[in-house]
């Protein structure tokens, strides 16, 4: 087994290609994440995309770097993220899926 | 105002397929595919299936892009420190091949350019916003300023259908019943692959791994599969479970990675790409929402996938398939209401589908159930097998091969084979035959039991 | 005139068992080995299993000689064209071996040291040509002119065993209950068998390979598995047919070779070394022939391999340990006749070794009648369920989900015995499951009883 340590997240996502939609396909209602105790989000995106900045005690995300399999939208407790397709064929163009 | 005789949204197997069987039967057809081009949202732990498209498309070996032909699958069962595993090599599909390794993005503009050669009008680049209704009745799709009329639309849009949505078919995305994946393509050189999956070029290798209790979940799969010249190594596990335990699946697939058996396989590679998707359970949509008023719902859409054996590309063409026979039967009554669109079941229930949904279905339940009794039941055969991990000749316990297997392995079949076969037994062993078509009539009878409310 | 407690005949796994066991009893042995050094003599598909070893040599892992922990084993059914594959990997066992692959020319050597160590005499190089026999009572070995003398005799020389045949003991050398192996000893280097076999250094692959309806054999089987820098690649036939059928065993080994399953592991590999082997069914010794005045016979001199699974070392070693136990209650008796000895049986019914001579009888019986196997079609049946892509086809009616499937196409192997085993008590309920195994078990044992019985006045 090797000890070497595998790549970041922010290292693999340099792998996939992504034509950035100048409208955002998520919209996050932010004023309800103050409230979230678990805050899964945090941890099902596969691209992280989304961060707790603990100074602004605030959600940071970045729906530029989204892989869209949606998978944040179906466990927000809140119902606070708001996702969709995003248009114009923009977003994500996996070459290998 | 455009006005078509069908819209079918989405260019994946479902909706290509349903496309090209429309076009075939000359009626017009819109195809809207969000993508730039179609297959570039996908992601599959992707192994084409071969039965139905060899017929589908009879020329298919001019121009089918695939990577290397799978002569060998594997299913193991995966608990970290002991792994059992059925493999199969089939070489005579060398010469018939009934499976290959394939790329979405190639697989399915290929697909889609079939279902535009037969006729099918294909737009990219069209993410449908909206349906516009008229009293009730989809009577078209929006994307975004822009309508566009027709008698049917078809949602074949995926796991997040908005046809689904907007037309009131899908109300509920429950994270129980649904599958993260997350994969990586890792670069490896051809002759390396061939080594290490014990293959020759052109021939490939499909792993299907099941973990119980490995990590952190209780439950997941892995799956590893030979490309031309790269690795596919993906990891699905239930949305629900990584919310409950609070586990990132990106890091589970990092731990496996460092798995020596796994770790084997893919020491020294690159990665080429990273990947995320989501994954239905099968019977995720009722029977009775799977159509509507000048509405129907397709592939991942409709839940039209086999949550048993993991398949999802033919189940998915399948269903496209039998939408397009409905859509001929509302064109020649000239009637696309749900009295007639309800027809799609009965199509549906011509192939195995429906059987697919309802056994999907109970097996997502166990799995929400947390019930891995068929984990055990593998071990146990494979242990029989190779049984010198317990032989201990100087023990008295220590049972033969055959005795060892009819005990360990027999017991998870007591259950049902006595409640099947035990009859026929008791009348003598050539009745096996009927017994099995009464079995099958039974299980059939439950099955319309099932669906018995959604057909009234 | 030379005259010792007990001589073993053959320093093989039984033998040198058998005199360890007695020295650590204090009874004089001499074991004798007609190899110049133990094992030169000795072919095996050798995977040794470390179950009883470890037991009896606590201190194993100072010096035996081995090539690859074994981790990983397969059981494949090889129909041409179709093969099905079972697959073990155990990685508990890198910690915690429970079997290596290792060389029989270094393994016999190391083991009958042992029993030197212990305080039995090992003298090589003697091949026994004669019994020295008073009033049908074994009293000593003959080396050509040279004479030695022994309260008893201890034949663990093997499938031709000397010692079992002048005793009168072993009359026949059935072709029909014996296999030929032919094996090749092929060099590859680490690395590469590492790949091949998805193994790390150290790791090994042990695989089981059941030819099926391939080549002109209708039963056979192969193995192949891994050594440090080598594979070693053999294949299995039954004597009896290979007469009948007038076919060179070495021939189908080159056929086999070039198979493309077989042809991807030894690709570039060189030969080493090129060996055969003659391979006894269990139960081809009746347990009353298992002793006599003044003579035992345990490893493959009785038979006592286990033909199901295809285990000879731990079972001859485990035999060799049971006649060491018989022969020290004989030193107390002071009594070493047929009637004392006879107490070998007991003592091997307090392991599975009756039991397993009685099970590869029977599995032996049905290949010889049936000329054939039951297991490939079920485990073919339970291969073809799990990896159904094979048969998928959803467009179809009949095609059947995975659970179905596997109940339908594998619940039928498991029908006809399981009705007659568990029907009562699943009757009664599930929870009687475990009481049902103690049932089964007994029953069993009642039959093999009644078997044995015939040898018991």
């Amino acid at each position: 087994m090797s000890g070497k340590n595998s790549m970041t997240v922010d290292e693999k996502m340099s792998t996939v290609k992504i034509k950035i939609d100048k409208e955002a396909h998520i919209t996050v209602n932010k004023e309800l994440c103050k409230n979230c105790t678990d805050r899964p989000c945090l941890i099902i995106c596969a691209a992280e995309n989304y961060k707790w900045d603990e100074k602004s005690d605030d959600l940071v995300f970045n729906y530029e770097g989204c892989l869209e399999c949606g998978a944040c939208r179906l466990i927000c407790p809140l119902n606070a993220i708001s996702w969709s397709y995003p248009k114009h064929g923009c977003g994500v163009k996996f070459r290998f899926g | 105002m455009e006005k078509t005789t069908c819209i079918v949204v989405g260019a994946g197997p479902a909706g290509s397929a349903c496309a090209l069987s429309l076009s075939r039967k000359g009626i017009d057809t819109i195809l809207l595919e969000r993508g730039r081009t179609p297959g570039e949202k996908n992601v599959s732990s992707f192994v084409l299936f071969m039965t139905e498209l060899k017929r589908l498309i009879p020329e298919w070996e001019e121009d089918l892009p695939v990577e290397r032909n799978v002569v060998r699958t594997d299913q193991a069962i995966f608990t970290g420190n002991d792994i059992k595993m059925i493999t199969s090599y089939n070489y005579d599909k060398i010469d018939d091949p009934i499976t290959f390794t394939a790329f979405r993005r190639r697989f399915d503009a290929w697909f889609a350019k079939k279902a535009k050669d037969a006729g099918a009008e294909l737009i990219t680049g069209m993410t449908v916003t909206d349906l516009i209704k008229d009293k009730g009745r989809v009577i078209g799709v929006r994307v975004g300023d822009e309508e566009l009329y027709a008698d049917v639309v078809v949602g074949a849009d995926g796991y997040y259908s908005s046809v689904g949505e907007k037309a009131g078919l899908i109300t509920e995305w429950d994270p129980a019943r649904c599958t993260l994946g997350v994969k990586e393509v890792l670069d490896l050189p051809p002759e390396v692959i061939n080594e290490r999956f014990q293959v020759s070029d052109g021939l490939g290798c499909e792993m299907g791994l099941w973990h119980y209790n490995y990590g952190k979940l209780s439950f997941g799969g892995t799956t590893l599969y030979t490309n031309t010249d790269s690795v596919s190594l993906g990891i699905f596990a239930r949305v629900g479970e990584l919310k409950e335990k609070n586990v990132k699946l990106h890091d589970e697939l990092d731990k496996l990675k460092q798995h020596p058996f796994i770790h084997n396989f893919i020491e020294g590679s690159t990665l080429r790409e990273y990947q995320a998707h989501i994954i239905s359970h099968g019977g995720r949509i009722k029977p009775e929402n799977l159509y509507g008023d000048g509405v129907l719902l397709c592939g991942e859409a409709g839940g039209l996938m086999d949550t048993a054996s993991g398949m999802g590309v033919p189940t998915c063409m399948t269903s496209g398939l039998m939408a397009a026979e409905t859509i001929d039967l509302a064109v020649k009554k000239n009637d696309f209401s749900a009295g007639t669109l309800k027809n799609y079941l009965k199509f549906l229930d011509t192939t195995s589908m429906l059987d697919m949904v309802h056994e999907s279905k109970r097996y997502s339940d166990s799995l929400v159930g947390n019930n891995a009794g068929r984990a055990n039941y593998m071990a146990d055969i494979a242990d029989s097998y190779n049984n010198y991990w317990n032989a201990d000749y100087m023990s008295k316990d220590y049972h033969p091969l055959f005795l060892n297997l009819y005990l360990k392995a027999g017991k998870f079949f007591v259950p049902s084979l006595i409640r099947w076969i035990v009859t026929p037994i008791v009348k003598g062993f050539s009745l096996y035959k009927k017994t099995v078509e009464k079995i099958k009539r039974k299980i059939r009878s439950r099955f319309y039991e099932w669906k018995k409310q959604y057909d009234s | 005139m030379d005259k010792t407690t007990c001589i073993v005949v053959g320093a093989g796994p039984a033998g040198s068992a058998c005199a360890l066991s007695l020295a650590r009893k204090g009874i004089d042995t001499v074991l004798l080995e007609r190899g110049r050094t133990p094992g030169e003599k000795k072919v095996s598909s050798f995977v040794l299993l470390m179950t009883e070893l470890r037991r009896l040599i606590p201190d194993w892992e100072k010096d035996l000689p081995v090539e690859r922990n074994i981790i990983r084993t397969d059981q494949a059914i090889f129909n041409g064209t179709d093969i099905k594959m079972i697959t073990s990997y155990n990685y508990d066992k890198l910690k915690n071996p429970v079997y290596f692959s290792a060389f029989r020319r270094k393994f016999d050597e190391w083991f009958a040291k042992k029993a030197k160590e212990a305080g039995a005499e090992l003298i090589t190089g003697m091949t026994v040509t004669d019994l020295i026999m008073d009033n049908g009572r074994v009293v000593g070995v003959k080396i050509d002119d040279e004479e030695l003398y022994a309260d008893i005799v201890v034949g663990a020389d093997g499938y031709h065993t000397k010692v079992g045949e002048k005793a009168g003991l072993v009359t026949e050398w059935d072709p029909a209950r014996a296999r030929l192996a032919v094996k090749e000893v092929l060099d590859l280097p680490p690395e590469v068998i590492n790949e091949r076999f998805q193994l790390s250094d150290g790791q090994g692959c042990d695989m089981g390979i059941i030819p099926y309806h391939f080549g002109e054999l209708s039963i056979r089987s192969s193995t192949l598995y891994t050594n440090k820098d080598s594979i070693s690649l053999a294949v299995f036939a039954h004597l009896g047919e290979l007469k009948e059928k007038n076919i060179k065993l070495h021939d189908e080994l080159e056929k086999f070779k070039e198979h493309p399953f077989i042809h991807k592991f030894i690709k570039g590999a060189t030969l080493r070394e090129y060996q055969a082997h003659i391979i006894p069914h269990g139960g081809r010794v009746n347990p009353e022939n298992l002793y006599g005045d003044g003579v035992l016979l345990c490893g493959e001199a009785g038979g006592t391999t286990d033909t199901a699974s295809g285990m000879g070392v731990p079972t001859c070693m485990t035999a060799g340990l049971m006649a060491a136990e018989t022969i020290a209650l004989a030193v107390k008796k002071k009594d070493f006749s047929a009637d004392t000895l006879k107490n070998y049986l007991k003592f091997l019914d307090s392991t599975s070794i009756l039991d397993m001579i009685y099970e590869s009888k029977k599995t032996s019986d049905y290949w010889v009648d049936k000329g054939k196997l039951e297991r490939p079609d079920c485990m073919a049946a339970i291969a073809d369920s799990y990896n159904q892509y094979w048969n998928a086809d959803y467009m179809s009616k009949d095609y059947h989900p995975l659970f179905l499937n596997l109940y339908l196409r594998v619940g039928k192997f498991f029908a006809p015995k399981l009705i007659r085993m568990i029907v009562t008590p699943i009757l009664k309920g599930y929870s009687f499951y475990e009481k049902t195994v103690e049932k089964i078990k007994r029953k069993i044992r009642r039959r093999f009883y009644e078997w044995k019985k015939q040898y018991d006045n």
